[in-house]
């Protein structure tokens, strides 16, 4: 083949892999965009004060207030759970079992937990600690929004463990030969100085767990159970704005239908801040060693 | 076993009587790989002692055995000893918190803890000794005086040390080994990241630092070598090939592959 034809040919072939590069951009944005629209449009509309003052138990006539704390409350206690045991875990598999097989087998597992279906982590938190509860109580305590934090955080654990572990690997080995040689121990090092130098990316995977955790219905439906008035109180059955909608949805009542779209709105608002965040905090405090 | 002694004895004819560092007989073993094969020589107190030779010869692996940080790593083995003032730091015995509060290290990339410049200093003074704050401040200084950065940072202590430019990190590296008050300072390629001027600034600090410090440096630059060090070793594929006064090896070398690599004919 002359030179003037494989020139050709290879600017079709660039030509035709932009193309089809563009389309599949373009067609995954325009779902994005187009489910973002779908919410944002029903659900400004339905955004009213009575959202934030009044419980569901008014039904057409109230709001989510109580499902808006309570998925406050189990966001953040699940936080709580899974953030220290998800950020030690990492730390245990990038700083002390990096090349061991223990350490493979652990990342291995770790993976199939987060891609794990969210209902499973429902069922078993449900067998584990809503059942045996019950039991114990005489059915005093069975669904309760401790166990819905349980099931959230086991969404959320994978998710710390992988960050954490990955931002410690980027951290340069010439880091750790630098505080070694200065007689340093080891877990000084791994606590002030490997640890700082991954802060912002362990943050950020923290705060995208709360992001993943923050959208889930499954996991609540058999531990949290949904609640249609106001509760604090950790060993009651808790409200959730997901689980608010999932049972408004399935209501035929259009007023319903719309406190439900105000919910996916609180969400998706809520999850956008955070990633936001994330992105802002990222950026600001990264660290960079060449 | 007679040849053996004469071999050891030969390239150590011209250094002083009793040096800092006394190397005997090392080896040293990577999965399999014998990178470094029979090494002895005698790095002279308060003296600067560059080791050179090409890509792969085991320089950096010499260097990296006299703080042993390449123990961090496992199946690394080295055998042989290397006797600080007299007694051998390969011992298991040999304490590793003495041995590093007595070695420092300096790597071949500015490598800033992420904290302030003051802190950065401090950290490892931190481990060693316990020091009142005014005390503390005083050693710091001190260290950044030494390295010739004092008046660069002495406004902005506070800040974050990944804010300074490469060849300010580099002397804040070297300002945290002195902060420890080693003996023994070991430089790997120190410059090698750096562009000419922060180079030859940090070669100025090291005829600076030889008053009190014993200084080894490696380096791939031979001219490096040559303005900086008192004696130089020269290294090929895992054995010290020569080893003598500076002046001597760059004018005339003992040994005809130490002439062909400053020559420049291999390497």
């Amino acid at each position: 083949m002359s030179a003037a034809g494989i020139y050709l040919r290879r600017r079709i072939t660039n030509a035709g892999a932009l193309i089809f590069g563009s389309l599949a951009t373009a067609l995954g944005l325009l779902f994005l965009v187009w489910i973002l629209w779908v919410t944002i449009s029903n659900g400004i509309s339905s955004i009213h004060p009575n959202l934030f003052t009044k419980i569901t138990a008014y039904a057409d006539q109230g709001g989510l207030s109580n499902a808006i704390v309570g998925s406050l409350i189990m966001d953040l206690m699940a936080l709580l759970i899974c953030a220290p045991i998800g950020v030690m875990a990492g730390t245990y598999l990038a700083e002390y079992a990096n090349s061991s097989r223990l350490g493979s087998s652990i990342r291995f597992l770790n993976d199939i937990l987060l891609s794990a279906p969210s209902i499973v982590m429902g069922l078993f938190v449900y067998v584990i600690i809503v059942l045996p509860m019950s039991n114990m109580t005489h059915g005093n305590v069975s669904f309760s929004g401790f166990a819905g934090s349980v099931a959230l955080a086991l969404i959320g654990l994978p998710v710390i463990v992988r960050t954490t572990d990955e931002m410690l690997q980027l951290v340069p080995g010439t880091l750790r030969e630098a505080a070694l040689s200065l007689g340093v121990p080891q877990w000084k090092l791994t606590v002030q100085v490997l640890i700082r130098a991954a802060s912002s990316g362990i943050l950020t995977g923290i705060l995208l767990a709360l992001a993943r955790l923050a959208g889930e219905t499954a996991p609540l439906l058999f531990t949290a159970f949904g609640n249609n008035f106001m509760t604090l109180h950790p060993l009651d059955k808790m409200a959730s704005l997901p689980v608010a909608i999932y049972q408004y949805t399935n209501d035929p009542s259009p007023a319903m239908h719309s406190i439900a779209w105000a919910g996916a709105l609180l969400i998706t608002l809520f999850v956008l801040a955070l990633s936001l965040l994330t992105r802002l905090l990222f950026s600001r405090k990264k660290v960079s060693y060449e | 076993m007679n040849d053996l002694a004469a071999a050891i004895a030969a390239p150590l004819a011209d250094v002083q009587e009793s040096p800092k560092i006394k190397v005997r007989d090392v080896h040293f073993y990577y999965s399999g790989v014998h990178a470094l094969k029979g090494v002895s020589m005698d790095i002279p107190e308060k003296q600067v002692t560059a080791i050179i030779g090409p890509s792969g010869c085991g320089k950096s692996t010499l260097l990296r055995i006299f703080n042993r940080i390449y123990a961090i790593y496992p199946k690394l083995e080295a055998t042989g000893t290397v006797e600080l003032d007299g007694e051998n730091i390969l011992d298991p015995g040999y304490s590793m918190n003495r041995l590093r509060s007595k070695v420092g290290m300096v790597f071949q990339k500015p490598v800033p803890f992420p904290m302030t410049i003051f802190e950065n200093v401090a950290y490892g003074i931190r481990h060693h000794e316990k020091l009142s704050k005014p005390v503390m401040a005083d050693r710091v200084e001190q260290a950044l005086r030494s390295a010739a950065l004092w008046d660069e940072v002495k406004d902005k202590l506070k800040q974050n040390a990944l804010g300074l430019s490469g060849g300010q990190q580099q002397r804040l590296c070297i300002a945290r080994a002195i902060a420890l008050k080693p003996e023994v300072l070991l430089l790997d390629e120190p410059t090698s990241a750096l562009d000419p001027i922060a180079t030859s600034r940090i070669e100025q600090l090291v005829e600076e630092l030889k008053s009190e410090y014993t200084i080894v440096i490696v380096t791939h630059n031979m001219q490096q070598a040559a303005r900086v060090s008192d004696c130089t070793g020269f290294m090929y594929i895992g054995e010290l090939i020569e080893f003598g006064d500076t002046e001597k090896i760059f004018t005339k070398p003992d040994k005809k592959q130490t002439e062909d690599y400053i020559t420049g004919r291999f390497g």
